[in-house]
């Protein structure tokens, strides 16, 4: 089973979106939405170093390429 | 005879009453009477077709260090900014012992973007320690009034050295800081600021996080002991669920203690955009039991920035982009001058030649981006040189050293009709303008006159007399600022002239008026004709002037 698909089936928090954002500090900021098993959506702002290791991680080429990866992936780059 | 008399203006008091057209007196610094005054004047300021108003109240700053070399406070004072509150995010230049100056320093590169050389002999006067000793340094070259707070950091770092930033305090440690915050009140500050969120030059977390809750306390209990001082907090700002549980304890913090709170920034985002009003819910629901806690929430839109220096996300949609600028400077250099990889990244950004992608950014600055293209458009500087958008970007980075910074203006904070109404909730306290930080990457300056252009004349969200309140008593009335914030005899004469009908910000632009060179951006305003310092004239007519009348205040 891929990673990807296995995001979707576990009992695990799962990346649902994936947004660019202007920060605080005027930096462009990734939004990402986390669906966790009880069904919420939460928010977790990630800046660019951990956002570009999150795509890395992911081997997205793009944002949409994060949705349905494990919120573990997230970890690998911060 | 009076000092002053400002004649024929529409007099807008700061309390939200309906304009009057009167006169305003000054005598002795003070204002002495408003009304229909025919005596006469050493000085008589037309202000025919004006609006006369209290000067504004800028209560989030970093000024700090500026103040040591320019007392005006540019450019705030030509937005008719009279008084500003620096000190805020646990992070003032005292009290603070000689040792632990670079420490400090290293906060301050981080947090305002200072070259280092700012802070050196020449140019910062260095010679106090206590906090007294910071605002006699500051204070005779004062144009505007400073009302400061002490920073949490600040009195960690006294009071544990290097251990401020590794441990919780001991009982007798908080016992000592109490102590010192206590004696820095009676020395001028106006409060207490902390933050929760801030790291230093090292990326490590600055002193005040590593205070515990009974800490927090502690100090709260000293600034509830002379009739409630402000506490001032940057919470963790990107998380909505612990900024609630953030207000929450602001909450207790204020009840407990009868003192006021602010946070901030909150601000709008379309990526979360239920996140500000979810925020502003529960500090309702905290006013209601009787807690101050003022969210700050400033007037400008964000504008996010880059160049080819650093990776940014804003090129998270063009992987081959962040792969190249992923790579180390020389590399990355090579690869930009190599065709073929230049040609992949042309075509990567679109047939239209990265119009739709880059065409609308602006040239920001940046130390090295050449004075005929900063201001303008990419897709008229492409046209220019007969380029593509894709292609200009990368050679105008490529002859300068990649040091040119692109600008997409209006990424976040930007809609007028949600962060309208939000601005004028009574709740929401109109702040987080951090002029004097942030230096190298956005202005920080006009978020007063943006309010008058954009949620005035614009949205009309607000009235004149409600936007001026906004800025002038609601803010001295927030953080306790005795006699001023409002037209009234007896009080300051802080005082702005500006035309109703112009008053704004203008375009942002880089200057180099920073101590070593340093660059900053600013904006400049229009529609301010004169602004008074405690009666006396700082700016006019498109001046500063060699007034000196500023002063600590409280």
């Amino acid at each position: 089973m891929s990673d990807y698909a296995g995001a979707l089936t576990s009992q695990e928090a799962v990346i649902v979106g994936a947004e660019l954002a202007a920060g605080h500090d005027g930096e462009a900021e990734l939004v990402l939405r986390i669906r966790y098993p009880n069904g919420v959506v939460g928010v977790v702002l990630l800046d660019a170093e951990a956002g570009f290791a999150l795509m890395q991680s992911c081997a997205a080429d793009s944002l949409e390429g994060l949705t349905g990866h494990s919120w573990r992936k997230i970890l690998e780059g911060v | 005879m009076y000092d002053i008399v400002i004649r024929n203006g529409l007099v807008v008091d700061g309390e939200g009453a309906a304009g009057i057209r009167a006169d305003v007196a000054i005598q002795n610094g003070r204002i002495a009477a408003i009304g229909n005054l025919p005596g006469e004047a050493r000085q008589t300021i037309d202000a025919s077709g004006r609006v006369v108003a209290p000067g504004f109240i800028d209560p989030h700053t970093h000024f700090d260090a500026q103040l040591l070399w320019d007392g005006q406070a540019r450019p705030a004072l030509e937005h008719g900014v009279t008084s500003v509150i620096p000190g805020n995010c646990s992070l003032s230049l005292a009290p603070l012992r000689a040792a632990d100056r670079q420490k400090v320093v290293g906060m301050f590169q981080q947090i305002e973007e200072m070259p280092a050389v700012a802070f050196t002999e020449k140019y910062a006067k260095w010679t106090w320690e206590g906090f007294a000793g910071y605002c006699e340094t500051i204070a005779p070259d004062l144009a505007i009034n400073v009302a400061p707070l002490v920073g949490h950091s600040l009195i960690r770092l006294w009071v544990m050295g290097e251990d401020s930033q590794q441990r919780a305090a001991t009982a007798d440690e908080i016992t000592a800081m109490q102590v010192l915050l206590r004696q820095c009140l009676n020395e001028g500050a106006i409060g207490l600021s902390t933050s929760f969120v801030d790291v230093d030059d090292k990326a490590r977390p600055v002193p005040s996080r590593f205070a515990e809750f009974a800490e927090l306390d502690a100090l709260c209990a000293v600034l509830g002991e002379d009739g409630g001082r402000m506490l001032q907090v940057v919470p963790e700002f990107y998380d909505v669920d612990i900024t609630i549980a953030r207000v929450d304890q602001l909450a207790e913090l204020s009840v407990r203690h009868g003192i006021p709170t602010t946070f901030s920034p909150v601000f709008d985002s379309t990526a979360t955009p239920t996140a500000a009003t979810r925020i502003l819910a529960r500090v309702a629901e905290q006013f209601a039991r009787g807690a101050r806690v003022w969210p700050q929430m400033q007037t400008r839109p964000i504008d996010i920035s880059f160049s080819l220096l650093n990776p940014s996300l804003f090129l998270a949609r063009l992987p081959r982009w962040v792969r190249t600028l992923r790579l180390p400077l020389d590399e990355r250099m090579a690869a930009l001058d190599d065709a073929e990889t230049r040609a992949v990244l042309i075509r990567d950004a679109g047939p239209d030649g990265g119009e739709a992608t880059f065409g609308r950014l602006v040239v920001r600055g940046g130390d090295r981006a050449p004075a005929a293209y900063v201001g303008r458009r990419v897709v008229d500087i492409a046209r220019e040189r007969g380029q593509g958008c894709a292609e200009a970007i990368i050679d105008i980075s490529r002859e300068n050293g990649l040091d040119v910074a692109f600008l997409a203006a209006n990424g976040g904070h930007h809609l007028t009709d949600r962060i309208g109404p939000m601005l004028a909730n009574p709740l929401v306290h109109i702040g987080a303008s951090d002029g004097g930080a942030h230096l190298s990457s956005f202005s920080t300056y006009g978020d007063t006159g943006y309010l008058f252009s954009e949620f005035v004349r614009k949205s009309g969200d607000f009235t004149l007399e409600a936007a001026v309140k906004k800025i002038t008593a609601d803010t001295a009335d927030i953080w306790g600022l005795k006699d001023r914030g409002r037209l009234k005899p007896g009080y300051a004469a802080d005082i702005v002239v500006f035309d109703a009908d112009t008053i704004d910000r203008l375009e942002e632009r880089p200057v180099h008026d920073v101590p070593g060179d340093g660059m900053r951006y600013i904006r400049s305003s229009t529609g301010v004709d004169v602004v008074l310092v405690n009666g006396e004239v700082a700016w006019a007519h498109g001046a500063y002037t060699d007034a000196r009348s500023g002063a600590i205040c409280g």
